[in-house]
């Protein structure tokens, strides 16, 4: 199950933030742990990925503040 | 003949003529604040001291919803408005803008309206918002002509990338440089929850007091305040403040440092998220370590278990032959010794040593006093026997 595309950087680094946080804490079902640990390559995947976009939009609003 | 009015006509022709010939706020009148009082809480009431001529003296009337910030008798100020002969009163100026005038005027009323927004509550700690960690949309509020829009930008993309900059382009000084803030501000906040940006940077270069007066005035600094999306504010250099830097959510030093506090820098996120893994499959594995040599300590104490039992049981079968021999024997002795008794007992070995066995018929007789003459008897030798008869 991949990151669904509305899913933001901010939503998927706190995701796997948690599944860190999880494996700290208890994390001793190994079956549950495993599942998280997948969960964790997907997301560390699509989190690089947006790192890896190049550029920030700049957009100048059209309504004219400057007079 | 003298054309007669009465005395309101008269003051309303005198008025058309002033505002015709002197345009509201066609000029700033400067002087020094005397007599300043605020009634109600809505009407300013104050007049304007010549410095050349200490006997010239102008009314004036203002509210406090043109008229914001704070002053005080002996300022220093400028004033806009339109002048007019009111019937109740003299010849006044109706205040549209005021502004206090050098550093000594500015710096004091910054000091009093800092510290009447500061009672007010405006600068508090606690109402202070955290700003996203990662935020998609900045609304930037900055002129496109000011060195600080290329350095927040330029910050910006350093660190971080994916985010959509709104930029309000507006006015940082001048006479418009107020409403244009606040316009942005309104249009930001405004904006539906898709479009909206997670946060409003505002920021400018530094400069003078007087540049700066924008981020000090009070309308400004109550819109950095209203805005329901959590706002950084940059001004300047590291040692210039302003009234919106203590009323922001997050106080920025420099227009870079703005960028720095909005967005994290990419290497420490991969570096982070590198670590994350490798945390998380460390722990794993560990785990999946744990469980093996659990499994590995079960079977070794499994196979000690068993080879106790093992040998519990060669135990009880050595024992049980050991007794099981010493039995057998023990009754072979005593079979033994029984053959031996019956042996010594069994009448025929006597025979062998020449005794004989008299019967009278199947009776064997013990004593001779038994028989009588002519009584058949029988005499059994060790070998064969003999029939005979008594005499």
């Amino acid at each position: 199950m991949a990151p669904k595309k509305e899913v933001n950087f901010a939503k998927a680094f706190e995701e796997l933030e948690q599944i860190t946080e999880w494996f700290e804490r208890d994390g001793a079902d190994l079956d549950e742990g495993l599942k998280k640990f997948e969960r964790g390559l997907e997301l560390a995947k699509f989190c690089k990925e947006k790192l890896s976009e190049v550029e920030n939009k700049v957009e100048t609003i059209k309504k004219k503040f400057v007079g | 003949m003298d054309e007669v009015l009465s005395v309101s006509d008269f003051l309303r022709l005198a008025n058309e003529v002033l505002r015709l010939n002197i345009q509201n706020g066609a000029f700033a009148i400067e002087g020094e604040i005397s007599g300043y009082s605020v009634k109600d809480g809505k009407w300013i009431i104050f007049s304007l001291k010549d410095e050349v001529d200490e006997k010239s003296k102008l009314k004036c009337f203002a509210t406090v919803y043109k008229v914001a910030g704070s002053f005080e008798d002996g300022m220093r100020v400028r004033v806009w408005g339109g002048p007019s002969i009111k019937p109740w009163s003299d010849f006044q100026l109706d205040v549209q803008r005021m502004e206090p005038v050098g550093e000594g005027a500015l710096k004091r009323a910054y000091e009093l309206l800092k510290l009447k927004l500061e009672q007010e509550g405006i600068f508090a700690l606690a109402r202070k918002r955290s700003i996203p960690k990662f935020p998609d949309r900045i609304g930037l509020i900055t002129s496109s002509d000011a060195a600080a829009y290329g350095d927040f930008l330029r910050i910006l993309n350093n660190r971080w990338s994916g985010v959509k900059v709104i930029h309000a382009d507006v006015r940082v000084q001048g006479k418009d440089a107020v409403d244009h803030i606040i316009s942005a501000f309104d249009y930001f906040n405004g904006l539906g929850e898709t479009d909206r940006p997670d946060v409003i940077v505002l920021t400018r270069g530094g400069g003078s007091l007087e540049d700066l007066h924008a981020f000090n005035d009070e309308r400004v600094v109550r819109a950095v305040y209203g805005s329901s999306i959590p706002v950084v504010c940059g001004v300047g250099h590291e040692r210039d403040e302003s009234l919106c830097d203590y009323a922001a959510d997050v106080r920025a030093s420099t227009p870079s440092n703005a960028a720095e506090r909005i967005v994290p820098d990419r290497r420490d996120v991969e570096y982070t998220i590198k670590m994350m893994v490798e945390r998380v499959g460390d722990t794993l594995h560990r785990r999946l370590d744990d469980r093996g040599q659990v499994i590995q300590t079960a079977e070794r104490v499994m196979a000690h278990f068993l080879e106790g039992r093992k040998r519990e049981a060669d135990n009880v079968i050595q024992r049980l032959l050991l007794q099981t021999n010493s039995w057998i024997l023990s009754i072979r002795q005593r079979i033994d010794s029984e053959e031996r008794l019956l042996r010594n007992v069994d009448p025929t070995r006597i025979l062998s040593r020449g005794y004989s066995i008299v019967k009278s018929g199947t009776k064997v007789i013990k004593d001779a006093k038994t028989l009588a003459a002519g009584d058949e008897i029988t005499v059994q030798f060790a070998r064969g026997t003999v029939d005979a008869e008594v005499k």
